[in-house]
């Protein structure tokens, strides 16, 4: 009996295939990792009428590449090859937040592409790949063909953190990255964000020091399920200054950061509002340091 | 679906939905009586099996992905040497876990010394992260032991391992 009502699995080996694929299945459900799939409460029983296409086995996903310019990632690259393959050339922040999904075990089936495409929640990696200015190579199926186009990654989500992509069938590609990166880089987690998602914040950080000043501020913070926080105010109004920073301003701008993240994100609680603010504060500071030794 | 795999080297045809996730495979079709989580995306880490000799969580690997696969649950994995090392290192320190998560944490053990051994600086000079092997046995949420502990108990059994591995 269970098996009749099975819901209906596609693997197939290429990009035309997946094209042909498209062409047949109104709404095709891609499968990556599985792990956001199936750890919904709703999951199994999954629903018999349902197409799942398996990517698994589409071998253009798996591939890194690099040429003098940027780093292309596939979408079906897990963390954990992505983490080993790009030990040397990775920007340290990727490499922090590739690192900070708990264990080898979920790193292992927890995909690049299933972590952008996720729907409702920024974790570790869109929060990083934010601040790298990252873009997404995503081919939408319209009138019967996919159209690709390049789309900047920390545009794909809204205020909540959900994605943007509307209805329109999609699969995304792969992951660009430039590779002139900041000197100081830092990514923070704090709390579980599967397990307690109420107090869990991700913050990442990225800037130039030019001498005695700050350039190229990149900062985004995710919080699970609530909200994903970007300010390209604060990121001019860093940029502009000075190092090191006066304490006294290092202070004020840490608790205007806070005061516009919970201004514009009223579903973060003023805990996480805090603790986001003294991770905060913490670069700023070190950067001070930094410049003094 | 028809899925052909091996459960604890026996070679099994199951019919099963497509998308039953192999924890309840092993709990319903099969009786594995050491699996006894699914906590439906809690992340209690407390399901771990082996996959063709990979640990996972089998609450999130979907029957359609298991085709031909071995899998290997506590059940054969604890009357193998492998296991042995582990359960010596139990003895030693006067700890165990508790029966609820026993299989669980011994795989995520078993896990964290084959990655070691993988590392030629960790099997060879017997250097190990002591933070990564912490954050790596947090993904079993059961609190019978501190983590302190486990980590202890792990580097013993490593030791365990790298001695047998270089006797042999
Ligand atoms: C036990 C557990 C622990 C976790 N721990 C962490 C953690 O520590 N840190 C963290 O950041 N995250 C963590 N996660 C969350 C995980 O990163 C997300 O669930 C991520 O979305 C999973 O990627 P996946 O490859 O498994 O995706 P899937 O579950 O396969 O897919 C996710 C979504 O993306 C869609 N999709 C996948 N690939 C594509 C594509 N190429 N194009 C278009 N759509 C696509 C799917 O249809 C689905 O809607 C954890 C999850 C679990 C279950
Ligand atoms: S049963 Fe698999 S993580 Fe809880
Ligand atoms: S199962 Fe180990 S203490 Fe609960």
């Amino acid at each position: 009996m269970e098996a009749t009502r099975s819901p209906m699995i596609h693997q197939p080996r290429t990009l035309g295939e997946l094209s042909l694929l498209f062409q047949r299945i109104e709404h095709p459900l891609l499968w990556a990792g599985g792990t956001y799939l199936m750890s919904r409460s709703d999951f199994y029983p999954f629903p018999s009428k349902a197409q799942i296409v398996d990517l698994g086995r589409i071998e253009e996903l798996k591939r890194i590449s690099r040429t003098d310019r940027h780093i292309d990632i596939g979408a079906m690259v897990t963390t954990s090859s992505l983490l080993s393959a790009g030990k040397l050339v990775l920007p340290s922040i990727l490499k922090s937040a590739l690192g900070s999904i708990i264990s080898h075990i979920t790193r292992r089936q927890i995909t690049i592409g299933g972590s952008v495409c996720e729907p409702e929640s920024r974790m570790a990696f869109s929060t990083a790949l934010a601040v790298l200015d990252a873009q997404a190579e995503i081919r939408k199926w319209d009138e019967g063909r996919f159209t690709a186009a390049w789309i900047p990654v920390n545009r794909l989500y809204d205020k909540r953190g959900a994605l943007l992509l509307g209805k329109t069938p999609f699969v995304l590609t792969k992951i660009r990255l430039g590779l002139e990166w900041g000197d100081f880089q830092r990514f923070v987690l704090i709390d579980n964000p599967i397990r307690t998602p109420d107090t869990a914040i991700l913050v990442a950080f990225q800037a130039t020091r030019n001498q005695t000043a700050l350039t190229k501020v990149r900062f985004s913070a995710s919080f699970p399920k609530r909200a994903f926080h970007l300010s390209p105010e604060l990121e001019n109004q860093l940029s502009l200054l000075n190092l090191p920073i006066h304490p006294d301003r290092v202070n004020t701008i840490s608790y205007e950061m806070a005061h516009d993240l919970m201004n514009r994100h009223e579903s973060i609680t003023e805990f996480q509002a805090e603790r986001t603010r003294r991770v905060f504060e913490s670069f700023l500071h070190e950067l001070n340091i930094q410049t003094l030794s | 679906m028809k899925l052909e795999c091996t459960i604890d080297s026996k070679a099994l045809t199951l019919h099963v939905n497509s998308t039953k996730p192999l924890s309840l495979m092993l709990i319903e079709d099969v009786g594995v009586k050491s699996m006894l989580s699914h906590c439906r995306g809690n992340a209690c880490g407390n399901c771990i099996v082996l996959v063709d000799d990979v640990a996972v969580l089998s609450c999130i690997v979907p029957a359609f992905r298991l085709k031909d696969a071995k899998i290997r649950t506590f059940e054969t994995f604890h009357r193998t040497r492998l296991c042995r090392d582990i359960e010596r290192a139990y003895r030693v320190s006067g700890n165990k876990p508790c029966p609820d998560c026993y299989a669980s944490k011994t795989l995520l053990i078993e896990s964290i010394l084959t990655e070691l051994m993988g590392s030629s600086r960790s099997r060879e000079e017997g250097v190990v992260d002591e933070k990564a092997i912490m954050q790596e046995l947090s993904l079993n949420t059961c609190p019978c032991m501190d983590v302190t502990e486990l980590l202890a108990i792990t580097i013993q059994a490593f030791e365990y391992r790298r001695r047998r591995r270089g006797s042999n």
